[in-house]
């Protein structure tokens, strides 16, 4: 009995803090990622839309989208100068990255919102996963 | 034995420690690895994110400085085997998940589960190791 208590005490500890965190940790995940989402089928509807690869350097070298641009988390700094040259202020920017479940999009997307203002961004929904169930992409994917 | 059962549990503590440390430097990567195993949804993903650290942090904290033992050797077992549950499930389902046992690692194939879950058991191992020496040295006290 007495370690049930011990352990509720434990996990009440526990809880609280992920509460902090999540109001007060600088990454705390967001509930609203669907935000910036769209279907594929919506994004191939945009006309001359710019394709962002938020996966990692060696899976981009494995195969992209074609005239997709890379600009992940690890080379931001480099790989937007990049993007900065190509970007069309006026074109929808999609970003993707390997499925749903990875969230590299979101934070590429996000990031380009907040630091650089751009509005018009978009994360594929389904990523990678989706280019290739489409038939878009050929390639390994980690 | 008992020395031995100490040690056990300390360094079980030591590595929920690290764990939940490598997972609170970037909360976003251990997220993406929860959806991986694609069980839970987005939202239960996110109270996971943050309160799974936590409690790691808590249990590891309680087993290496010997405070309210009980408690964090149920916690520690219960946690061990959710894991446990996690990664044969999503190995029988062919799943390439992102372990995210020690922050985000890369993605396993059906083979890369051995490691993970052997060490879920072995450290499952270290703490009945602590229970069964604290036992036998409280009853040898008793007597």
């Amino acid at each position: 009995m007495k370690s049930v208590r011990e352990a509720c005490i434990i996990s009440v500890i526990a809880g609280l803090c992920g509460v902090v965190a999540f109001f007060a940790h600088p990454k705390a995940p967001s509930f609203h990622v669907d935000e910036l989402e769209v279907e594929l089928e919506e994004a191939l509807r945009f006309e001359e839309a710019f394709w962002i690869d938020a996966r990692s350097d060696e899976d981009f070298e494995k195969g992209h989208l074609e005239g997709a641009l890379s600009l992940n988390e690890e080379r931001w700094e480099e790989q937007i100068v990049d993007f900065l040259d190509a970007w069309n202020p006026d074109a929808p920017t999609v970003v993707y990255c390997s499925s749903q479940a990875c969230l590299r999009s979101h934070e590429v997307a996000e990031r380009l919102k907040a630091e650089l203002g751009v509005e018009n961004v978009f994360v594929l929904k389904g990523g990678w996963e989706k280019l290739a169930e489409a038939g878009m992409v050929e390639g390994a994917n980690q | 034995m008992r020395r031995l059962g100490q040690l056990a549990e300390i360094l079980v503590g030591a590595a929920f420690l690290w764990a939940g440390i490598v997972k609170l430097m970037d909360p976003t990567a251990f997220l993406s690895a929860i959806l991986t195993y694609e069980v839970f949804s987005y939202n239960v993903s996110v109270i996971a994110s943050l309160g799974v650290p936590y409690l790691e942090l808590c249990v590891g904290a309680c087993l290496v400085f010997r405070v309210m033992k009980g408690g964090a050797r149920l916690l520690a077992v219960g946690l061990l085997m959710v894991f446990v549950i996690l990664l044969s499930q999503a190995a029988m389902r062919g799943l390439d998940v992102d372990c995210g046992c020690f922050g985000s690692n890369a993605k396993s194939s059906e083979a890369g589960f051995f490691w993970p879950i052997a060490r879920d058991v072995l450290m499952l191992a270290g703490i009945g190791l602590g229970m069964i020496a604290e036992g036998n040295a409280n009853r040898s006290r008793e007597k």
